[in-house]
């Protein structure tokens, strides 16, 4: 049986991905059990999916915490503490990366002990379809990794996205992304061993008084902690030569990650700032520009 | 000290009203409505200094009780099963916020069929919320009980609201003469509620109530909940011990009524104890070692004592108020489950009686000790649901006027 | 409260009450609705939730607030605030309180909580003529559990239980559910439409608010780029000619008597402002559903006439 989880953030198509596949490798003949976890509908809130392939029916239930491949479609997830993509990978196990970067540089950045396989699924969706659509390369390269056949992962391109696109909405499009995205990528023989179980006791629970254990936040305004400028695939950079000061950009900011600096020149708190890109629109002078994400923060 | 007759729902308003609390947001439903109609009048005279409001149901008017309590107000209410049930959600919120809440609930059976008179499948309903629970016999009892909640629900090792429950009817509109303590002593008793965790104040502003997400951050609140209430009998033991102190009157999680030496023992909760004491009387004078255990405590459940209490006797049986349709009496699960692992445990008996009020006649409490002296010697039986002959002749009378049965 | 209304952008508070890092989506209307709003009221306020998207803007550990706030539950946020407003009353009145520690009361809901399931605790609240603010950010339909109708979701829309379909081309086959009348009736002294993408409109509502007693209520209509089907950079200029083609018509009634704040001097056709949403698409592909486009302009047209201001 082979065990993969999929994540990502709510909006980049996790689920589909995740069915993409899992489709894929039932219409080849195996046993699949899919799932996605999520909680309110939130694009941007880290989101895991989990999928089962095995010629044997499956004993399985609930999340994978020892997958043997796991997908990463928004490389900043490996440094959220909440994500924690990598956790429990079985040794030898593969990961699967969205990045520009390659397999050595990534390692090297997040010390990463696996196989590393990396594709820039953002670009190559950018260049065919126009825009970031993430599920359909992920679920595809993750087929073709896995050694799935080349006309199951089309039907089951066809098949889910069918009920998620109508026609002339780019279905075809996607289909033919599909195929390209699954002819990039060479399967693997993944090989895992069961890596030795995290030494994690169990406790007796003490008592802490509700002063402590109420669900209530002492704390005041701490969520810029969440730093979710990791939402980003383009970022507002602002040409101060062209900007009037009208402040048009401040006023129309959601999540008000834009101040004055000293001159009284808008400046953004680039930890959060989730890239909706309203203040490029907002600009009367036109003078923000939206510039592709390739730093990771 | 005064001593006058009071209703359990006078005793009640006189509970609350000695606590001194700040809060009183209401919603009419039988049979608790007078507790709150007398709390309005005293407000509006000045005798109680506190603010009524009459809110727009029950659900709202829980959600109103617990708001305030989280601000840092002495808060009471009351209601009844529909009413409860109908704002159920926001008894398990409530109790998850960790404020301290009081609440009086006049027990009355569930619709359908609507009845307006008393069984214990509403207050039951709420047993897994994480609200404490006081079950009450007399109307003294009721009187104490709200004062020992308070004080019980503001320590700072519990900081759970607590529900103190009288049966409609037989409690609430039953005069007994009733001992109403000194507002100086009960003030020593009971100080100020002065919150260190939850209010709202402009100087300390806080999130309460917030959403996790998580499993095991979910857990960790949900299982100091359970610590908490577990604590609160440690609490409870204290507190009381101050009490009897103070007022002359004790109040275990348990009472045991002639249960030292018996060999068969009745299990009961609330006011029809009464009526199981007496039955326990007769049976002893027919010569039969006869005792009974009045649950007073139910949540937390005062386990150790139950065991303590019912180990070595040759038979117990559970007389259930209430009903889980398809499995039996609640309590005789939770009373089986706590003696399971003893080594001494009793042959353990099942019976349902007096719902929606009905009454439990001599004749009946002989036939709960016959089958405990049945099951001694030869294997346990049941569970029984208690009915008599003249009460199905009654309900068939009912059944052929409303052209219910057959050709007859 | 200064009473002197504000005219520019400049104008508008500085400092942020809601911080950023919450995991609202990108481009949330709602959110710079909230934003706004938080300015004009400052942060001696408590905030108290019924269940919504913004339920999940505080999630143990982390709140963006530097206010108080307390999540109650889908149907009673208006009880909450009534038992917060009472406590607080009372407590300052005995003097367990200090007066300097007093907060405004303000709750926070989405249109599911405000149109079905809170009009019976809001009613309640307006009846009992509860010291408080109402802010319900209006996405039309119920948002956080994924875009299901609500009373608030307008004729011809799609949403996840009124997909279009052979049998019911038409999405939603209500109309929207009147809020502002049936609110308007309680008689509250203060009640108003805003929008996102007029704060300054927005902004000297709440300081006109400010003066009465008493409830005081705004409905804001939210673009919504996950449930509209629209790119989030366009959630202000959604908001716009959700005003410019008379959809959404900003006003305020005084003790029931009502005003428009912002009348277009000419209304553009509301096609300009439902052609762009993915949930109005089945109106315009594979053929017009010309019939139901006709009517909801109608109807806009209606209001207008019915307000003597258009022609």
């Amino acid at each position: 049986m082979l065990s993969l989880r999929v994540h990502g953030r709510g909006g980049q198509g996790v689920k589909v991905a995740s069915r993409i596949l899992g489709t894929a490798a039932f219409l080849e003949g195996f046993y699949v059990q899919d799932f996605p976890l999520y909680g309110a509908e939130r694009r941007g809130a880290p989101i895991a999916a989990f999928v089962h392939i095995s010629e044997d029916p499956i004993m399985e239930r609930g999340v994978i915490s020892d997958p043997d491949m796991v997908v990463v479609m928004d490389e900043t997830l490996l440094q959220d503490a909440g994500a924690k993509p990598l956790s429990g990978l079985r040794t030898n196990g593969v990961v699967l990366i969205n990045t520009s970067r390659t397999p050595e540089e990534v390692t090297a950045d997040h010390g990463v002990e696996a196989q590393v396989v990396t594709l820039d699924m953002t670009k190559m969706s950018l260049t065919m379809l126009g825009e970031s659509i993430l599920s359909t390369p992920a679920g595809s390269a993750a087929a073709g990794i896995v050694g799935i056949g080349e006309e199951y992962l089309k039907e089951a391109a066809e098949r889910v996205l069918a009920g998620i696109l109508s026609e002339g909405e780019g279905l075809d499009e996607n289909v033919k992304l599909a195929l390209s995205v699954f002819r990039a990528v060479t399967p693997l023989d993944i090989k895992t061993v069961e890596a030795p179980p995290e030494a994690s006791p169990v406790i007796i629970v003490s008592f802490e008084p509700a002063q402590i254990s109420s669900p209530t936040i002492n704390a005041l305004g701490n969520s810029p902690l969440r730093r979710t400028g990791n939402w980003r695939v383009f970022r507002p950079v602002w040409n101060h030569k062209v900007c009037t000061k009208c402040m048009a950009c401040l006023a129309r900011c959601p999540d008000g990650c834009i101040s004055l600096d000293e001159e009284g020149f808008p400046c953004v708190d680039y930890e959060n700032c989730k890239g909706c890109l309203i203040c490029v629109r907002a600009c009367p002078a036109e003078g923000i520009e939206k510039v592709r994400e390739a730093q990771v923060l | 000290m005064k001593r006058d007759m009071l209703t359990g729902n006078a005793a009640a308003a006189w509970g609350v009203r000695l606590a001194e609390v700040d809060y009183v947001p209401a919603y009419p439903i039988t049979p608790q409505t007078e507790i709150i109609e007398t709390l309005a009048k005293w407000i509006s005279d000045g005798m109680m200094d506190a603010r009524f409001v009459s809110m727009d149901s029950e659900h709202s008017m829980i959600t109103a009780a617990g708001a305030a309590s989280a601000t840092g107000a002495r808060t009471f209410t009351a209601t009844s099963s529909q009413g409860l049930l109908y704002g159920f959600e926001m008894i398990y919120t409530v109790a998850g916020w960790r404020v301290p809440l009081v609440m009086v609930n006049v027990s009355r059976g569930l619709s359908s069929p609507l009845t307006l008179e008393p069984d214990h499948n509403d207050i039951f309903a709420i047993r897994d919320s994480g609200f404490l629970q006081i079950h009450c016999e007399t109307c003294q009892e009721v009187l104490d009980s709200i004062i020992l909640a308070y004080r019980l629900a503001e320590d700072e090792q519990v900081l759970l609201p607590v529900m103190v429950n009288m049966d409609g009817f037989y409690l609430s509109f039953t005069r007994e003469p009733v001992e109403i303590p000194d507002p100086e002593e009960v003030r020593e008793f009971l100080p100020p509620y002065r919150p260190k965790h939850a209010f709202f104040m402009a100087s300390r502003p806080m999130a309460q109530g917030v959403a996790v997400l998580g499993g095991s951050a979910y857990s960790y609140f949900k299982y100091q909940m359970h610590l908490a209430s577990l604590k609160a009998l440690e609490v409870y033991g204290e507190i009381c011990a101050e009490f009897e102190k103070k007022f002359h009157r004790g109040y275990g999680p348990v009472e045991g009524y002639m249960l030292e030496d018996a060999e068969y023992a009745l299990v009961m909760a609330g006011s029809f104890s009464t009526l199981g004491k007496k039955a326990v009387k007769r049976a002893r004078d027919r010569g039969i070692r006869a005792g009974l255990l009045k649950l007073r405590l139910l949540r937390p459940f005062p386990e150790a004592y139950i065991r303590r209490a019912l180990e070595g006797k040759r038979a117990v049986s559970v007389l259930d108020q209430n009903i889980s349709v398809g499995k039996g009496g609640i309590l005789y699960s939770e009373v089986a489950s706590c003696l399971f692992n003893s080594k001494k445990k009793p042959v353990l008996l099942s019976f349902i009686g007096g719902l929606g009020g009905k009454n439990i006649s001599p004749q009946e409490f002989e036939f709960i000790f016959e089958k405990m002296i049945e099951a001694f010697e030869g294997g346990p039986s049941g569970p029984h649901l208690l009915y008599t002959e003249k009460e199905w002749d009654d309900i068939s009378i009912l059944k052929r006027t409303a052209e219910k049965e057959g050709d007859a | 409260m200064k009473e002197e209304p504000i005219k520019s952008f400049r104008d508008i508070p500085g400092d942020e009450v809601i911080f950023s890092g919450t995991p609202a989506c990108a481009g949330c209307g709602g959110l710079l609705t909230l934003r706004h709003c938080l300015k004009a009221l400052g942060d001696r306020i408590v905030i108290v939730n019924a269940a919504c998207c913004f339920t999940l803007l505080a999630i143990y550990p982390l709140t963006p607030f530097r206010n108080s706030w307390l999540y109650t539950a889908m149907a009673s946020a208006p009880a909450g605030a009534q038992g917060v407003r009472d406590a607080l009353d009372v407590l300052i009145e005995k003097g367990k309180l200090d007066s300097e520690e007093d907060l405004k009361v303000v709750v926070l809901t989405g249109d599911g909580s405000a149109y079905d399931m809170g009009l019976s605790s809001t009613s309640g609240a307006l009846d009992r003529d509860l010291d408080f603010y109402y802010i319900c950010y209006d996405n039309e339909a119920y948002g956080n559990t994924g875009f299901q109708k609500s009373g608030a979701t307008p004729l011809g829309s799609k949403t996840a239980t009124t997909p279009p379909g052979k049998r019911h081309p038409m999405g939603s086959e209500l109309p929207k559910k009147d809020l502002f009348d049936i609110w308007k009736s309680h008689r509250p002294p203060y009640l108003a439409t805003i929008s996102p993408a007029y704060p300054l409109d927005l902004i000297n509502k709440f300081r006109r608010a400010g003066q009465h007693r008493g409830p005081k209520l705004f409905i804001s209509l939210v673009p919504c780029p996950p449930g509209w089907g629209t790119d989030p950079s366009r959630s202000v200029d959604l908001a716009k000619l959700s005003v410019e083609t008379g959809v959404w018509a900003l006003k305020e009634a005084v003790s029931g008597e009502v005003r428009h704040t912002v009348v277009p001097k000419r209304f553009k056709p509301v096609e300009e402002y439902l052609r762009g949403q993915g949930r109005f698409a089945h109106l315009f592909r594979p053929a017009r559903q010309e019939e139901t486009l006709m009517e909801i302009q109608e109807r806009v047209d209606e209001y207008w006439r019915l307000h003597k201001l258009l022609l």
